[in-house]
């Protein structure tokens, strides 16, 4: 008697589990049709410490006149987006704007990073105009074809860049066989004293295209920039997945003219260097059993400067520095300056570079949680930055990363020369 | 001698036959999950041991036998992360990176216990073949082998409700023979047009040992979209396809 009550008291308790079970799912796709009016996006906290690097020539061009051995950076960014639609069309907009709060001074950025009018008349067609960020290339780190874009900063490579104002299109044609897709992107980029006029020469209408192909389960691009605000330039790129676990891939572009100015230790230009330049990339990445990811890539910068022509610039600073020291005239820095700005200075100005990313998804069964290790290196100087990463994406729209830099290397090589030898990073990102 | 070999031809004989059925099975399973064409909408939610939760809403569209997209609509972090696949091939946009790139099936874009080809599942019958079949009083078991090394599980076991042509329960296993997950199929329910299919799937993984991720459908419904869609350059533009 005393067991049936039991058995029928574990039966109720089993409904009533179940009941509760079916309860807790429940889905009502009412509650996520689409709205005219959209709007998005994240607001991010950040914090840098530096310890800097007293010996690097960037530090002595930055830092002559304040030396210090530290540096604190916070900075607050909002990125907001919105979407109004009215039929066909559709307008764009993602803007930046973002404080920064350093030792020595209080810094502002307010643009847009898109603003654009589409119109999509049919699938198979788009037509843009506006500010849009267009992003070419299957590198990871780098894109040698990226022919009308900003930058890209291979320590953030994931990171929303700013758009050039621009006209565009996009026709797409599907087909059955070993051709799967067609698609072709022109592209027209005006550039004056008003509008893109940091993309190259003024006063020319740029013209570009890429043609894009999914033939025998490969991405192929090819790319094309026309002689303008710079010099004609042409590419191609390719991705292709080997297996369900391994994707590789590869840029190649060519730039009929490039130009560069080559100084020796004393600071005179040596040579105003003009040439064609090839650059090329080449990538894998590999998803382990243990989702261990792996990005390996290697990178020749064509238009780079060399190893020689980098420690030449590199005496260059100091004795532009000693001489400052000697008898405070900085003229010799300032000309330093100028041409660090113009290629020394620019994020990876060398010849050859290889990436390492190494990321591990939810170690230990903890959800969420994606620690990280990145390399860059110069191969040609063998200097490196290496930066292990933590991130945590735990609580629903918010997204934590911390992230140090170490960066090695003697003087006269890329990152031993860099204004920091090391950083710590904390960032706080809210979805909204 | 003679009985070895009668017993050996008759199974020779009687095995393609089995696979012939487990196929055609495959198929009507297929058909009765969802139309060859669709939209949908689905829910996913991680379960943490401690209970603790995290959902993602999605729109879906598939058409034929191995092209589907998949978009995200919440939370605000993911929203407008889409994802496509055509048969073996997948891409991930991500719209703060700007551009399309190449992931793989073993991936999981959401974390947790689903990975990228439970989330842009194709048909069955595309990927896997019916090697044999078994019956018990309520159900056919199935014995699937992927087509391609390409595919993300090695193997499935599959339970059909005999009367109904629908899963109850799906076990993948690696080529090592390990299992790495069990999906299980509940709550039958009338989409309208036809339509009449488990409304979630339940999954957990011994290796993610107190971890449950379920998949709750809502909307599924026929439709029929031109290729353009389900191309590189159309994933920053999927929200355009919701009514």
């Amino acid at each position: 008697m005393i067991l049936a009550r039991a058995l029928t008291a574990g039966l109720a308790l089993l409904a009533v589990g179940g009941a509760w079970g079916a309860q807790e799912f429940t889905f009502d796709a009412s509650e996520f049709q689409r709205k005219p009016f959209e709007l998005g996006g994240y607001v991010e906290f950040k914090q840098q410490h530096f310890t800097l690097n007293q010996d690097g020539s960037i530090y002595l061009l930055n830092f002559h006149q304040q030396p210090r051995a530290r540096l604190d950076q916070s900075t607050l960014t909002l990125k907001p987006e919105g979407k109004v639609r009215a039929g066909a069309a559709s307008l764009n907009v993602r803007a930046h704007l973002e404080g920064d709060w350093e030792t020595r001074a209080f810094d502002r950025t307010v643009r847009f990073d898109e603003f654009y009018l589409s119109y999509k008349p049919s699938p198979g067609l788009t037509l843009d105009a506006g500010k849009i960020p267009l992003k070419w290339g299957k590198g990871y780190a780098w894109n040698p074809v990226g022919f009308v874009e900003r930058t890209k900063d291979p320590n953030d490579p994931d990171l929303a860049r700013e758009g050039f104002t621009m006209l565009t299109a996009d026709v797409i044609r599907n087909f059955d066989g070993a051709l799967r897709t067609v698609a072709f992107t022109p592209v027209v980029l005006p550039v004056s004293s008003d509008m893109n006029n940091d993309f190259g020469i003024h006063d020319h209408i740029n013209v570009g295209a890429k043609l894009y192909l999914l033939y025998h389960d490969s991405d192929i691009d090819f790319l094309f920039l026309n002689n303008g605000s710079r010099s004609r330039r042409f590419g191609v790129d390719f991705s292709r997945n080997l297996g369900s676990n391994v994707e590789i891939h590869g840029e190649w572009a060519r730039i009929e003219d490039t130009q560069r100015q080559v100084t020796d230790a004393t600071g005179k230009v040596i040579a105003v260097r003009r040439a064609a330049a090839t650059s090329f990339l080449l990538g894998l990445r590999y998803l382990t059993e243990r989702d261990t990811t792996w990005i390996v890539e290697y990178y020749r910068n064509g238009s780079g400067f060399t190893e020689p022509e980098v420690q030449a610039f590199s005496h260059f600073v100091d004795n532009a520095y000693m001489q400052f020291t000697a008898n405070g005239n900085n003229a010799a820095l300032s000309r330093a300056a100028n041409l660090a700005r113009s290629g020394y200075g620019r994020p990876n100005p060398g010849r050859n570079y290889l990436y390492l990313r190494v990321s591990q998804k939810e170690p230990f069964d903890v959800l969420y949680f994606t620690p990280a290790l990145t390399v860059i290196a110069n191969a040609d100087d063998r200097s490196t930055s290496v930066a292990p990463e933590l991130l945590y994406t735990g609580f629903t729209n918010i997204e934590l990363r911390l992230r140090a830099f170490f960066l090695n290397g003697g003087a006269g090589t890329e990152f031993g020369e860099r204004q920091n030898s090391r950083r710590i990073e904390l960032q706080a990102r809210l979805y909204f | 001698m003679f009985r070895v070999l009668l017993a050996t031809l008759l199974l020779a004989a009687a095995l393609p036959a089995g696979a012939a059925d487990g196929n055609e099975i495959l198929r009507k399973v297929d058909r009765n999950l969802e139309p060859e064409s669709y939209e949908m909408y689905r829910k996913l939610i991680n379960i943490e041991p401690d209970g603790r939760k995290k959902e993602f809403v999605l729109y879906s569209v598939k058409k034929g036998r191995d092209k589907v997209v998949a978009l995200f609509l919440d939370p605000p972090s993911d929203k407008g992360r889409a994802t496509l696949r055509l048969a073996e091939n997948m891409w991930l946009y991500i719209p703060n990176v700007g551009k399309p790139v190449r992931i793989t099936s073993l991936q999981s874009v959401v974390g947790g216990v689903f990975n990228n080809a439970d989330i842009l599942r194709v048909d069955y019958a595309v990927e896997y073949n019916a090697e044999g079949i078994a019956e018990e009083k309520d159900s056919y078991i199935l014995a699937l082998k992927a087509r391609t090394g390409e595919v993300a599980y090695d193997r499935l076991k599959m339970w059909v409700d005999r009367k109904l042509l629908l899963p109850t329960r799906i076990e993948a296993y690696a080529t090592s023979g390990l299992l790495i997950k069990t999906l299980y199929f509940k709550d039958i329910k009338d989409f309208g047009g036809g339509i009449r299919r488990p409304a979630v799937v339940e999954t957990d993984s011994p290796l993610y040992k107190g971890h449950r991720s379920v998949m709750l459908y809502s909307q599924l419904k026929k439709r029929e979209f031109p290729d353009e869609v389900f191309t590189l350059n159309y994933l920053s533009r999927v929200e355009d396809l919701r009514k």
